[in-house]
């Protein structure tokens, strides 16, 4: 299949993609950066545009289902302890992808295994717990259509969840490839691209859990928006919600 | 290649490679840049042919008042595909051409840095234009017989052919699903209350070229910023891959903004939500859904803004390569074009809202984003005024490329002026939706992008195909076009400032707009006859084109240094860049600079890859390479294909199911599930491929 040239050769002057099992010898990029690398901070950078557009959204339609006087509203429905739980289990998948990360890189495979099995079954409890709090609001009658909040709201969080979702099959997709020994240690940026993104989806996720879950809506379901309290007390409010959330 | 041998330096032996693959197969598993442009530039020019088909009908409509060549419904079809076509479907599929073709040649590279990537990014953009064409080449008989019919009627006043385009529509498939809301799908037009499964058709292709050129854009930035040749650094570049990047930025940080706003849509449509829906119709009654139109509207120019920076800026960037060849010196004020382009690609994000002035959105907003646009003509002044410093004192060529540019600096003019008008917003109030908007964006779109691609055709047409295009034939289709295009579009200012709106189908004979739009016809057809003159032109060099030398017109970037057309490695040997204009510098300068001091002469393309022997550190840096290996060129591969395939299927099978599907797991429709199950699987074998 391959176009056979054999000519002599020349220093390329970056690494072309060349498969799945490359060469192992990768000429050095401009940079000097690894290229697949670079095209995930790409990634990352446009994700972030991504999830921009969802929160402006949602920012926006907030408060809508209070001013509208169309319940559920936010601040009946959300069960923040369990939330945070949640998100402290999603927290402590990037500490164990940390660790994986620094085995493969010292060749340990065990070490490898283990840590991205540990990931990958956070992010599944991350991903099942979502699934269990949209199937509660839902019989709380919360829908995709019930009210704009609630749209944003599933719209916004379910892509998230997506996001984990795929980061647990290509968690476990590694987790296969390395059983069946094809995780050399030369190939650590692997894992570290994946790593990336999981990193990346965590992040995310501290900024969700923020603006959706911890940023008091106005109060009262009679329609109207109170006054904005003070910045200030604001963030105390928060302050005081996130350390009440705290599971320990 | 040069006889002079040096006996104390043992140039290396270069077996000659393997003949090229041909044949389909060859085509569709292709991950060469050279072939991906080649595709992606014939894909855009059908689609060119086909856009001026559409405009072609509409002016045929204008052409007189209370006209009856197409009926409302039909125009507002026509017009909706026409700006679609163009802006998705010709000018960004024609400049990401002139991106896989120059931009690895110019930095020096085999490839781009993945190139099976690109390919899937071709082929994802066909699966989009698909999705988008399939009901508008159903609709297209139909067109022509209602046509038929009025003509035959008109005359013979007999309505023997009257049943002819309600037989087509009855029964052709799709023919009635033809997108008709405009090229910016304003909501709540687009909403189900108000209008059919043309939305979804739309939506969904936008979606699906979104991911080609996102998927492409991601490619050339890594490519420009890894892949650049020894020496070339960062301001070394060529400006054309300068605007191949900060258009490639743009792209990255521009396109989610649409896509969310396309999912949202879909949402509304097909899961019941009401993002853009202040008002939803429950048992006869209004109730108050909650949604905002104006989301839409934001979430679209947010995008919207930096995608004309996105259709204007790879033109900018073939004027650049084009006017200092043909001025005979290099670019005045490199770095300051470097500034503006990014500038302009900064600022671009910041002035949306002045799409938006006319929605009562407020005097904040309006003065604010009234400012930030008048801002944003100072760095394209400064392009302006570069290009015409480059000129200024040069010993000018018009060449058919070089007048094409030129064109484009002039009637680039005239738009972005009327596009300052627009930013004064008391006299932008009264252009608003009138033919004045229409003339403004196509003094830029046409004048600016379509100008200058015709432009880099001509430029670069011996480098892909290794022949000239015909000068002769050049030039006349050039004057024609311009005069054609001018008298098409200035007459459109008088129009507007006069009232006339734009998107009505046909205007009373009172009115007074008659006389300004036949002589719109008219020009339509002078254009439509310049493109035809470039057919022919494209047919006789095809046949009998001069063979084109390696640098035809003595240009200074890397890719003149190569033969014409590139052998598939591109590069024998790997070039070292010293100069900016590197070509002009080993031709020009390099005699001078090495006179007494032999071995500090840089060696380049030129000396390493067309005269080896001659070329002490050419010889040194190939052999030290020598050591390494060969050429390694990717692999052709399938998967790029089948994924693309896999999305189009799961968009098309959206498409034709019942379109008020819940979004349930159930109801997920089959070949959607088939298009995912494909998707998968080329993505894992993508992933598994092995290298050759
Ligand atoms: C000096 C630079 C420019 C300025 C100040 C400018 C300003 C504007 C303004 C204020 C509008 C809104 C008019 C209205 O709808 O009432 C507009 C519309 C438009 N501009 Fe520009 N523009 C500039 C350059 C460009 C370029 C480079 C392009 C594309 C290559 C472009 C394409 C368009 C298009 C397509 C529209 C119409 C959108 C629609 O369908 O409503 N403009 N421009
Ligand atoms: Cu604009």
């Amino acid at each position: 299949m391959a176009i056979a040239i054999e000519v002599e050769t020349a220093r390329g002057a970056g690494h072309i993609d060349h498969g799945g099992h490359g060469h192992s010898e990768h000429p050095p990029t401009s940079t000097g950066l690894d290229s697949r690398k670079m095209l995930m901070w790409l990634f990352l950078a446009s994700d972030c545009m991504f999830f921009g557009t969802l929160i402006s959204t949602y920012m926006i339609y907030r408060n809508r289902a209070i001013e509208l006087g169309t319940p559920p509203y936010p601040n009946e429905i959300f069960d923040i302890p369990y939330t945070s739980v949640s998100a402290f289990v999603l927290l402590m998948s990037s500490l164990t992808m940390v660790l994986a990360l620094s085995a493969i890189q010292r060749g340990d495979h065990r070490g490898l295994r283990i840590w991205i099995a540990a990931t990958a079954l956070l992010g599944a409890i991350f991903v099942g717990g979502q699934f269990f709090e949209f199937t509660e609001f839902t019989h709380e009658g919360l829908g995709l259509s019930t009210s704009v909040f609630g749209a944003s709201f599933f719209v916004l969080t379910g892509f998230h969840g997506a996001h984990v979702t795929i980061g647990v099959v290509w968690l476990l997709s590694i987790l296969f490839i390395s059983l069946r020994g094809g995780m050399p240690a030369e190939k650590a940026v692997d894992v570290e691209i994946a790593g990336l993104y999981w990193h990346f989806v965590d992040i995310v996720w501290i900024v969700i859990f923020t603006l959706v879950y911890l940023i008091p809506y106005a109060d009262g379901p009679e329609g109207v928006v109170e006054e904005a309290p003070h910045a200030f007390l604001r963030l105390v409010t928060v302050g005081e919600r996130f350390l009440a959330a705290l599971p320990f | 290649m040069a006889s002079i041998a040096q006996p104390q330096i043992q140039a290396p032996t270069l077996p000659k490679p393997q003949a090229e693959e041909s044949g389909l197969w060859s085509w569709l598993t292709t991950v060469d840049h050279k072939r991906i442009a080649k595709m992606y530039g014939i894909s855009a020019f059908l689609f060119f042919l086909l856009g001026g088909l559409e405009a072609l009908l509409i002016r045929a409509q204008l052409s007189r008042p209370e006209n009856n060549v197409v009926d409302a419904q039909r125009y507002s079809e026509l017009f909706t595909i026409h700006g679609t076509t163009m802006i998705f479907l010709v000018v960004m599929p024609l400049s990401v051409a002139f991106f896989n073709l120059v931009v690895p040649l110019q930095i020096g590279a085999r490839d781009v840095a993945f190139p099976r990537l690109n390919a899937f990014s071709y082929w994802t953009f066909l699966a989009g234009a698909l999705i988008l064409y399939i009901p508008v080449l159903f609709s297209l008989p139909g067109i022509f017989a209602h046509a038929a019919a009025v003509a035959w009627s008109n005359i013979l006043g007999s309505p023997l052919l009257n049943g002819v385009q309600p037989w087509f529509d009855a029964n052709l498939p799709f023919a009635t699903v033809v997108p008709d809301q405009g090229w910016y799908g304003y909501a709540p037009l687009t909403e189900s209350l108000f209008s059919g499964r043309e939305i979804d058709f739309w939506a969904l292709s936008l979606q699906v070229l979104g991911v080609a050129s996102m998927a492409g854009a991601f490619n050339f930035i890594v490519t420009i910023i890894n892949m650049r040749a020894p020496g070339m650094s960062m301001m070394r570049m060529p400006m054309f891959t300068w605007s191949t990047l900060i258009v490639s930025i743009l792209i990255v940080l521009a396109f989610p903004a649409i896509t969310i706003a396309l999912v949202l849509l879909t949402f509304d449509r097909l899961g019941g939500t009401m993002f853009y829906r202040a008002f939803s119709l429950t048992d006869g009654t209004l109730v108050t859904a909650g949604g905002d139109p104006m989301l839409w509207q934001h979430l679209f120019w947010i995008f919207g803004h930096p995608e004309v920076y996105i259709l204007i800026l790879p033109a900018f960037g073939l004027v650049n390569e084009i006017i200092p060849v043909f001025s005979r010196k290099p670019l005045f004020g490199y770095a300051v074009m470097v500034y503006a382009t990014a500038a302009i690609a900064f600022l671009g994000f910041g002035v949306w809202v002045h799409h938006m002035f006319t929605t009562g959105i407020g005097p904040t907003p309006v003065a604010a984003f009234s400012a930030s646009t008048m801002l944003i003509a100072i760095p394209t002044g400064v392009k302006i005024l570069n290009w015409t410093a480059t000129m200024w004192g040069g010993s000018l060529q018009f060449t058919t490329a070089m007048l094409f540019a030129v064109g484009l600096v002039s009637q680039f003019v005239i738009g972005g002026l009327s596009g300052v008008m627009h930013a004064v917003v008391p006299v932008d109030t009264h252009h608003n939706d009138s033919y004045f908007v229409v003339a403004h964006f196509h003094y830029v779109l046409f004048g600016g992008s379509i100008f200058a691609l015709i432009g880099g055709l001509f430029y670069y047409w011996p480098k892909v195909f290794g022949k000239m295009l015909d000068e002769r034939l050049g030039k006349i289709q050039f004057w024609l076009q311009f005069a054609g295009f001018n008298l098409t579009f200035f007459p459109m200012h008088f129009l507007g400032l006069a009232g006339m709106p734009r998107r009505y189908s046909t205007y009373s004979f009172e009115s007074g707009w008659w006389f300004w739009n036949i002589i719109a016809s008219i020009g339509a057809l002078m254009i439509a006859a310049s493109v035809l003159i470039f057919l022919i032109n494209v047919t006789r060099t095809t046949r009998f084109g001069r063979q084109a030398e390696a640098n035809p017109w003595d240009g200074s970037t890397l890719e003149w240094a190569i033969p014409s057309p590139p052998p598939v490695y591109n590069f024998r040997i790997t070039p070292l860049v010293t100069h900016r204009d590197q070509l002009w510098h080993d031709k020009y300068d390099r005699v001078q600079e090495s006179a007494g001091r032999p071995d500090q002469v840089a060696d380049t393309i030129v000396a390493i890859d067309q005269l080896p022997e001659r070329s002490p550190v050419g010889v040194a840096v190939a052999e030290a390479e020598a050591e390494e290996g060969h050429i390694h060129l990717p692999n052709p591969s399938y998967y790029p294909l089948l994924l693309s395939i896999g999305l189009f299927l799961l968009a098309f099978g959206i498409l034709v199911n019942n379109p008020h599907i819940q979004l349930g797991f159930f109801g997920i429709p089959i070949i959607s599930a088939f298009g995912f199950l494909l998707l998968v699987t080329a993505l894992y074998g993508w992933s598994f491929e092995p290298a050759g």
